[in-house]
């Protein structure tokens, strides 16, 4: 487990964070969306309070603009795996921790934020340029019915000196009533984060964190509303005062989108910190932002879950709900085992998610960080006509598009971009790439040819990232 | 100032760095096509083999001369052009369309004042095989000429018509051409000279200058000139000179330029070969032969070839650039003098000659239906399989804004066309056909027909727009770059947004 404040001080190792010093005249979540545009590094905003606010520290670069992107190493370094792991690697390690089949032992410590000087206002959440309120976001809210302690995804406002409003999974407020007491967790290990996330998108709040995964590696410390990771940068200690207040907000976090949520007014009735807090923020509505790449990530490793435990085999090699694409497109990697094979796969993932109504599906051997080969191969490799399935229009909108709002149905898409398994293997046109095109001599010459002083055409292999 | 010459232009990549000359012999072989694909992947320097081993040759080949920076394609063509260095994508777009919308007529130059005539050879001087023709994949079937401009003959214009198409060497004298019916000069033979049972008069040109290079690609509206295209490009007449043995006319700066016709009733194989598409293609085809009459080239000759199917994916080429820095601007001029207001007409990066992407508004119910069937009748009719229209305010040269449209605003039961399911015609290069649709029709297209679609990712009413204001997003972008993060990431706030604030 790694606390989050270490996770910030490895990404700033790791030269993937960049620290901006106070005072801000561009308001932050301004800031925080351009370098998430721009596929720059994760910010650190630096105050003068000694409380400092991160962003893009769950997302990551751009993968239309880069060549063997992972927008998932910074994820994958939080949940303490290499930074240039795999995407399955990462998505099995989200999938660990959900609910497990046995209950792992938890571990209980001390409070890292025991500081108790501090009170909301404090804390100066950032305002966006036309939000009323300051924003909270990638929050993780705890509650402890009696069946154990639930935790799910929060964001909201501070809209008074002691009142925030949040917005919450439906299941969480199913679980509260007024008076009940909730604690909010902010900078917690990105393994809490993400679990909180995973909970959420998979449906699955109701069920408590003491039967999942996340209990044997995260150690614990009870608080009133309930427990929370022992080394969270800032605890609120809140009371539910309204279950039902007059609260819109025009930006929803990415898992609002999978699973319904509702409004809570919160009353703080204490501020807990470490020494030095960080806050995480996600630009909330931006492209990119940490959030969609949350939800994405946590998604996609449910699907690939459920997809490889439902033929009795693991067909699929990996599945992905790019933030580039907003969640709104599911693209699938896998093995097509017959013919017919690729509706039964695109069927299958429109049954486990409501978040789109495209799947887009592509050769076993194209590699996730290769995304630009999936950009070609989408269009390449599938007939304009017969490999662009479209269902009956009977079927309900997915929750992530704009279009039909207004609750009609329509047709579901997928596109099959994978050779088809019944055609001959001399139908299948070999790939021009470095590899194939030329025999390992020649290839040999080139890079001698390159390697010379002087001549490198960039400092990595042919298969890394460019200059 | 625009460039006048292939030569010139490499001078310029020099200056910046960007070009990377090897004096240790290199093979034709393979070699010179492997080197220059490490650096299309790595986005290195331009590779210039002034020495190829196995042959006695003064000619230099260089790989993928116009290959642009991955993260901006355009910006060794906008130094061509004499451009402002740092444009960003859609002002370079501007600048260029601007030009175009002023062509400027070609001129005539006296042979001894053509660079590309400081050498003549004619009857049993032409040798072919004399010149270092890459072999550019293992399993093409032959070695090839791909990087060149085809100068043929045109009734409605004074200096003929250009275009290109690959050329696999056979011998000293001739060569097969990829003629694929539906683009004028095919069409010019299969359905003009070949049933008279003539020789259609041909120049391969190859190195010529930068502007002449791009117009290949170009949409060029019957009647109207290439070479006064290319000039408008240039901002100055493209110099051009008298064949030695037709009456065509090529560019003067040439490097190289074989003289020669295209014999009726006359097949040699043609392919297999690794295409724009990222695979091999084939299965090798008869093809209409080029029989050369005459050789004319500089001294030291530069002869360009392209490593075809390096340029799809996140990879670029020089074909691939030329298409987005050149064919897109000219498709968008080409579309607005239709009538269309498209804002930008722009190929999808990662497969360039197979999907479009054209930014425009919707002024009326079943505008997109006549903007898609006039551009599938017209430029988009072979080769362009999709087109997605945006917003006008959505930038085609960003593609992570284009695929969220796609996600978020293209409704499957609504917005995604498929036009002439199975009517409509197809280059054989394609790879989602079997070989048994593809066939082995006379005139070069596939024997199945195919369907073309495209997909309508504008939005339905008002776009949701959560960004913060231009200036606002300048300034946090000054501050993040006096942070230290790289300013040529910034370069979508430009004049159009500035524009329409």
């Amino acid at each position: 487990m790694i606390p989050f404040g270490q996770y910030v001080r490895g990404l700033a190792g790791d030269d993937d964070l960049v620290r901006l010093d106070g005072p801000f005249e561009v308001p932050v979540d301004v800031l925080a969306a351009e370098a998430l545009r721009a596929s720059g590094p994760a910010l650190r905003f630096q105050r003068p309070t000694g409380i400092d606010l991160v962003s893009g520290v769950f997302s990551g670069p751009d993968q239309t603009q880069h060549r063997e992107a992972r927008p998932w190493s910074r994820l994958s370094l939080g949940l303490g795996r290499d930074p240039n792991a795999t995407l399955v690697d990462l998505l099995e390690t989200i999938g660990d921790l959900g609910p497990a089949g046995e209950n792992p032992e938890p571990t209980y410590t001390g409070q890292a934020a025991s500081g108790t000087d501090t009170d909301v206002q404090d804390l100066q959440f950032p305002q966006g340029e036309t939000e009323t309120w300051p924003a909270v976001t990638l929050g993780v809210a705890s509650v402890s019915p009696a069946d154990g302690t639930h935790w799910a995804p929060v964001h909201g406002s501070v809209v008074g000196g002691e009142t925030l409003r949040v917005r919450v999974p439906d299941a969480l407020s199913s679980l509260v009533a007024d008076g009940t007491t909730m604690a909010i967790a902010l900078g917690v290990p990105p393994a809490a984060m993400t679990t909180a996330y995973l909970l959420a998108v998979t449906e699955q709040t109701a069920t408590p964190i003491q039967s999942c995964g996340v209990t044997g590696t995260v150690p614990l410390v009870p608080t009133n509303g309930g427990l929370v990771p022992s080394a969270t940068e800032i605890v609120m200690e809140t009371t539910v005062v309204d279950r039902q207040p007059d609260f819109r907000s025009d930006r929803r976090e990415g898992w609002e989108h999978v699973v319904a949520s509702g409004p809570l007014s919160l009353s703080v009735e204490s501020v807990r910190t470490t020494d030095s807090p960080v806050i995480p923020i996600s630009p909330v509505g931006c492209p990119l932002a940490d959030d969609i790449q949350l939800t994405g990530l946590a998604t996609a490793a449910t699907l690939y879950h459920r997809l490889n435990n439902y033929w009795g085999i693991s067909p699929v090699e990996w599945v992905m709900l790019p933030a580039e694409a907003e969640l709104g497109i599911c693209f699938v990697a896998s093995d097509i085992l017959y013919g017919g094979f690729e509706w039964q796969l695109a069927n299958i993932l429109f049954s486990f998610s409501s978040l789109f109504d495209t799947v887009v599906i592509v050769d076993k051997d194209v590699p996730p960080q290769d995304f630009g080969r999936v950009l070609a191969d989408v269009w390449l490799k599938s007939h304009p006509a017969r490999d662009w399935t479209f269902s009956e229009p009977d079927a309900p909108a997915a929750t992530r598009p704009h279009y039909r709002r207004d609750n009609e149905t329509g047709s579901r898409l997928y596109v099959n971009a994978a050779w088809d398994p019944r055609w001959k293997e001399t139908y299948i046109a070999p790939r021009v790439t470095f590899e194939n095109s030329f025999p390992s001599s020649v290839r040999d010459v080139a890079r001698v040819l390159w390697d010379e002083p002087g001549t490198a055409p960039g400092e990595t292999s042919e298969n890394e990232s460019p200059r | 100032m625009s460039v006048n010459s292939l030569r010139e232009y490499l001078d310029l990549l020099d200056t910046a760095g960007w070009l990377r000359t090897f004096d240790r012999p290199v093979s034709w072989d393979l070699e010179a096509s492997a080197a220059t694909m490490l650096a299309n992947i790595r986005d290195g320097p331009i590779p210039v083999f002034a020495s190829i081993a196995g042959i006695e040759t003064e000619s230099k080949l260089v790989g993928d001369p116009y290959r642009g920076p991955q993260t901006r394609p355009w910006d060794h063509f906008a130094q061509a052009l004499g451009l402002q260095d740092g444009l960003s994508g859609r002002t370079y777009y501007d600048r260029v369309i601007d030009r175009l919308n002023a062509p400027k007529s070609p001129r005539t130059v006296a042979s001894h004042r053509a660079p590309c005539k400081e050498t003549v050879r004619t009857g049993n001087e032409v040798d072919l095989l004399s010149f270092p023709w890459p072999y550019i994949h293992e399993g093409d079937g032959g070695r090839y000429s791909n990087h060149h401009t085809i100068v043929a003959p045109d009734p409605d214009t004074e200096w003929g018509t250009w275009s290109s198409h690959r050329m696999m060497i056979h011998d000293d004298s001739r060569a097969s051409l990829l003629l694929l019916a539906g683009e004028q000069v095919p069409n010019r033979y299969y359905y003009d000279y070949e049933p008279r049972g003539e020789p259609m008069p041909v120049a391969v040109v190859i190195g010529s200058e930068p502007t002449v290079e791009s117009t290949a690609d170009m949409w060029i509206p019957t009647g109207r000139s290439e070479a006064a295209f290319a000039g408008g490009l240039k901002d100055a007449p493209v110099d051009l000179v008298q064949c030695e043995t037709n009456d065509l006319y090529v560019p003067a700066t040439a490097e190289l330029v074989l003289e020669g016709h295209v014999r009726p009733n006359d097949r040699l194989d043609e392919g297999p070969f690794g295409d724009y598409f990222g695979y091999m293609n084939g299965p090798r085809r008869s093809m209409p032969v080029f029989e050369v009459d005459a050789i004319t080239h500089r001294h030291q000759p530069r002869i360009p070839f392209c490593v075809e199917g390096s340029g799809v994916g996140y990879g670029q080429n020089s074909t691939s650039t030329l298409r987005l820095v050149a064919a897109g601007p000219d498709a968008t001029v080409g579309l607005r003098a239709a009538g269309f207001d498209v804002a930008m007409a722009v190929p999808w990066q990662f497969t360039s000659r197979t999907v479009w992407v054209i930014a425009t508004d919707r002024p009326y119910p079943g505008y997109l239906h006549e903007l898609a069937n006039f551009i599938f009748t017209t430029w988009g009719m072979l080769h362009i399989d999709f087109f997605v229209f945006v917003d006008a305010a959505v930038d085609p040269l960003d593609p992570r804004a284009v695929l969220t449209a796609i996600a978020l605003e293209a409704d499957p039961d609504a917005d995604f066309h498929q036009f002439g399911v199975e009517r409509m015609p197809k280059v054989p290069l394609n790879i989602y056909q079997t070989p048994d649709e593809k066939g082995s029709a006379d005139v070069g297209t596939s024997k199945a027909k195919t369907a073309k679609a495209y997909i309508d990712a504008t939005t339905d009413g008002d776009a949701t727009d959560t960004a913060a204001t231009t200036e606002t997003r300048k300034r946090a972008q000054e501050r993040l770059v006096e942070a230290g993060l790289d300013a040529a990431r910034f370069a979508r706030l430009d004049e159009r947004e500035e524009k329409s604030q």
